[in-house]
């Protein structure tokens, strides 16, 4: 160990990172300028210092030069700090005598004037120098990964991320918040562009998910709480009460068939409410576990929730032997310890009344995608057979795109499966009904294997795509043929006229956007999010299912809209990313911990305010304890501790007050 | 809309009458400055238009458009058109029969068969251009005036009458019906092509020319059944 302030030796490299940095700040000036600084023994400029060669130049001079600190002033740590130590370790040094200067993101990026940037990237640089050569030599802290994953969403993404890691061993939690497995991708009639039916090509998934040895799957459950670090999470869940003992019911729903209400009465979830439940209900057919539920706000034996036990309970009876419906079920949590987690918390169709000139909720026949969904399924509440609200069937059908996306005063993005599906049901809806289809888009966007071929046979089946972001719908007749019909107002900006035109029926595409409680789920997870709300990957490119948080992983829609293809890869790359992370069996923790030194006087403020409760009090030694296991490094005991007895590593403070020495002194 | 240079076009479109709905040229002046209605019903539709047109063999592919302007975008007379190829196109598939068949776009059109060559879908405009030109004429809405519906009347009247043309004649017939005053401005021309033979005074006919007009009814039999 090089100890500080004691022949200090240090080698620095200005990279040009091609354009990026040199094109702002004059990079040969800069080395040129820390070459004279006190300690430096060598200044280079280099274009490239990530790449092979600037690594390997930096493992030379160690040698040649007999260099023992490096600073590398080039992008953000987040990207290549890791790069850099490997190699200064490679050289044969500690790779914490290594310090990084971020002159891209804080300098060469956000600047105009080179003069300016130039100087600031001296300033940054001179800084780097003074604080590193009080860095201190330090092992890299190894710590155990617990090799079971939660994952949590059980939509598409959950399902096959969940899939993937127990095909490979790993015990999984799947936790999902409605009473079945399935998502949205369960609700969907067709896929496009290939019009498989997204109930055949699912469940046999979910049924996998359900027998499968390696998943335990708690339905009807949410996550509550997320404790711990990566490798080391503890994780409590909420089980909601179902009525029901799951590992009884065996899915007979013979208590469906004798509930004492004869008919359905209640609007049905899975069906958007377009169809009729019992109080005791499966949510569909294939529903993953095959366990009803009874929903206690409509119960006979419940009044607003509370048991009254005062039903006849006919589904009691019904169930017999079996014994598996239990009045006097309560929330229930567990808590489990977990390595790694997956978020596939999917996402939320937009609102569509919050565009009232469209006229959902005012107009019978305006009607939302996923709903349409639902009337084309034959397992839907018409058996497949497109009945309008009014009892009619529909001769003209109006499909209205981008309705919540790509729009400023709603959501700004486009959703990216609209224009399919909206394809999709078109094609659907011909099929079914035979009325004129009428798509109004403002860009078809068909950007994936077999899609734009998809459009192509659209167009070919004679469906209309008018090009135009429709005003308003309303059945304000202005012509006899108007008639008793919802009437679209667009203007035709390619036929270069503005239309009137009578329809039967309106589909409204609406847009996808985050979960309404994505920013809780974001919370709990200690993730971040874009403006949109979606969860924030790591790098948009090169990381796209990690997240600032290691060991937790996104997937699926809650990070951005998307197909199911994709979703399907990229909740494969959560999978694989988790398994990187267990079957190495251990991660290298940044050894940033806090220590006690000899002078702490005992005072235990320190203690209550350690968010992980890394520290103890000895009392034979009257004195604090830090445990190195527990500690994140976050430095709060390190600020508050009132002698100063709290030292950190990396963040020492003779380290800190010489970098700030560095940037204020010219 | 820009105004055709007189010259390029020899006999004028600025006569051949405005489009129906449309404030004129002559609108930007305030001079004649009409307000109609621009807005489409539904009943302005002419219902299985465009599946008739589609359902003419070689114009099938009209069906796979979806507006990219690549046929206006080559087409070298679509500076001086009223709907650009690719609008008759939308328009002809949406059913706006009037607005498609009363349209000079058709008739200016010259055969060259630029549009059909580079059309990513491989939609042979220049063959719809024909269907719909056929069709204005059957239905008799043509522009009047605009010469180039006129000459392919009076050209095919010809042919049935006399089995060929005499260009004398044709030509006198095209300038009474379209624009007679213009005659003047090109009598150096015709007294040029006179003095060398091209312009014959005498009609010139074939033996048997019944036989033609008998050919060409054959022809057009099976499609007005």
């Amino acid at each position: 160990m090089v100890s500080p302030k004691q022949d200090i030796r240090i080698g620095f490299y200005v990279c040009h990172c091609g354009h990026n940095i040199a094109s702002m700040v004059d990079c040969p000036a800069v080395a040129e300028y820390v070459g004279q600084l006190p300690g430096v023994v060598l200044s280079r400029d280099y274009k490239y210092m990530c790449s092979d060669p600037g690594q390997e130049l930096i493992q030379k001079d160690i040698a040649e030069f007999d260099l023992n600190r490096v600073v590398v002033a080039s992008c953000s740590p987040l990207l290549h700090e890791h790069t850099f130590r490997n190699a200064v370790a490679a050289g044969g040094l500690n790779p914490f005598l290594f310090h990084m200067v971020n002159i891209r993101e804080h300098d060469s990026w956000v600047h105009t004037d080179r003069q300016e940037a130039t100087a600031k990237a001296k300033g940054l640089a001179r800084a780097a120098i003074v604080r590193v050569a009080h860095a201190k030599s330090l092992p890299v802290k190894k710590v155990p990964i617990h090799p079971d994953v939660l994952v949590v969403g059980g939509g598409i993404a959950g399902i096959h991320a969940a899939l993937t890691l127990a095909n490979a061993g790993k015990k999984v939690f799947l936790v999902e918040r409605e009473p079945s497995i399935g998502g949205h991708m369960a609700r969907f009639d067709k896929t496009f562009p290939t019009l498989d039916c997204a109930a055949c090509i699912l469940t046999p998934k979910m049924s996998e998910v359900g027998a499968h040895p390696n998943i335990t799957l708690w339905s009807y459950s949410d996550v509550v709480k997320m404790d711990g670090y990566v490798g080391n999470y503890t994780v409590t869940v909420r089980r909601q009460p179902r009525y029901i003992n799951e590992e009884l019911c065996t899915g007979c729903q013979e208590c469906i068939g004798n509930c004492i209400y004869k008919e359905p009465k209640f609007p049905d979830e899975f069906n958007e409410g377009l169809g009729k439940r019992k109080p005791v209900y499966i949510s569909f057919p294939q529903a993953t576990p095959q366990v009803v539920l009874i929903d206690p706000e409509v119960c006979l034996n419940f009044r607003h929730g509370v048991l009254t036990d005062k039903c006849k309970k006919t589904c009691v009876e019904a169930c017999g032997d079996r014994k598996a419906i239990d009045f006097t079920q309560k929330v229930e949590t567990r808590e489990i310890k977990v390595g790694t987690i997956i978020v596939a918390t999917g996402f939320k169709p937009f609102d569509v009344k919050r565009i009232p000139q469209y006229g959902y909720g005012s107009y019978p026949n305006v009607y939302t995608a996923l709903e349409v969904e639902r009337l084309v399924n034959a397992s839907g509440p018409t058996s497949g057979d497109v009945i309008l609200r009014d009892g009619r069937h529909p001769q003209a059908i109006a499909i209205i795109h981008c309705v919540g996306s790509r729009d400023k005063k709603t959501n700004r993005w486009c959703s990216r499966v609209c224009c399919m599906y909206s394809m999709k049901l078109a094609h659907l809806l011909k099929e079914h009904t035979g009325a004129e289809i009428y798509n109004f888009y403002i860009d078809i966007r068909a950007p994936g294997k077999g899609y734009e071929e998809f459009y192509d046979k659209l167009n070919e089946e004679g469906v209309h795509f008018i090009r135009g972001r429709v005003g308003e719908v309303t059945d304000w007749a202005m012509t006899p043929e108007e008639e008793g019909k919802l009437v679209i107002r667009v203007e035709d900006t390619l036929a270069g006229f503005v239309r009137r035109i009578p329809v039967d029926m309106v589909v409204l595409a609406t847009g996808l956007e985050p979960q309404a409680d994505s920013q809780d789920v974001r919370r709990l997870f200690n993730m971040s999010c874009g403006t949109e709300g979606f969860f924030l990957e790591r790098h948009p490119k090169l990381a796209p299912v990690n997240t600032f948080t290691d060991g937790i992983f996104i997937a699926g829609c809650c990070q951005g809209p998307r197909d199911i293809p994709d979703t399907v890869a990229q909740a494969g790359a959560a999978a694989a990313e988790a398994m990187v992370l267990i079957d190495k069996g251990y991660i290298e923790q940044e050894p940033n911990t806090a220590y006690i030194q000899p002078d702490c006087s005992g005072c235990k403020s320190c203690i209550p305010l350690c968010p992980y409760t890394a520290i103890a009090f000895d009392a034979t030694t009257q004195k604090a304890v830090i445990n190195e296991a527990l500690c994140k490094g976050c430095g709060t005991c390190v600020a508050a501790c009132p002698s100063g007895s709290i030292g950190q590593n990396l963040f020492e403070d003779d380290e800190i007050f010489s970098e700030i020495d560095g940037l204020l002194t010219n | 809309m820009t105004k055709p240079p007189a010259a390029s076009l020899g006999l004028v479109a600025h006569k051949a009458g405005s489009k129906p709905g449309r404030p004129t040229v002559g609108g930007r002046n305030g001079s004649d400055f009409k307000i109609a209605r621009t807005i489409k019903y539904e009943s302005d539709r002419v219902v299985s238009f465009g599946r008739d047109v589609m359902s003419v063999p070689g114009c099938e592919q009209l069906e796979s458009c979806i507006q990219r302007g690549t046929c206006s975008g080559v087409c070298p007379l679509s500076i001086y058109m009223d709907y650009t190829p690719r609008q008759v196109m939308a328009l002809t598939r949406a059913d706006f029969k009037n607005e498609v068949l009363r349209s000079h776009t058709i008739w200016l059109c010259a055969s060259c068969y630029a549009c059909t060559v580079e059309c990513p879908q491989q939609i042979r405009i220049t063959d719809i251009m024909y269907e719909l030109k056929q069709r204005a004429i059957l239905e008799r809405i043509y522009p009047r005036h605009f010469p180039i519906p006129v000459l392919a009347r009076e050209f095919n009247a010809m042919v049935r009458k006399h089995g060929r043309i005499t260009e004398m004649v044709l030509v006198i017939r095209l300038f009474l019906k379209t624009d007679w005053l213009a005659a003047l401005g090109n009598w150096r021309l015709g007294l040029d092509l006179m003095r060398t033979g091209r312009f014959s005074l005498i009609t010139e006919r074939i033996k048997n020319h019944g036989d033609i007009a008998r050919m060409l009814d054959a022809v057009d039999h099976p499609k007005e059944s």
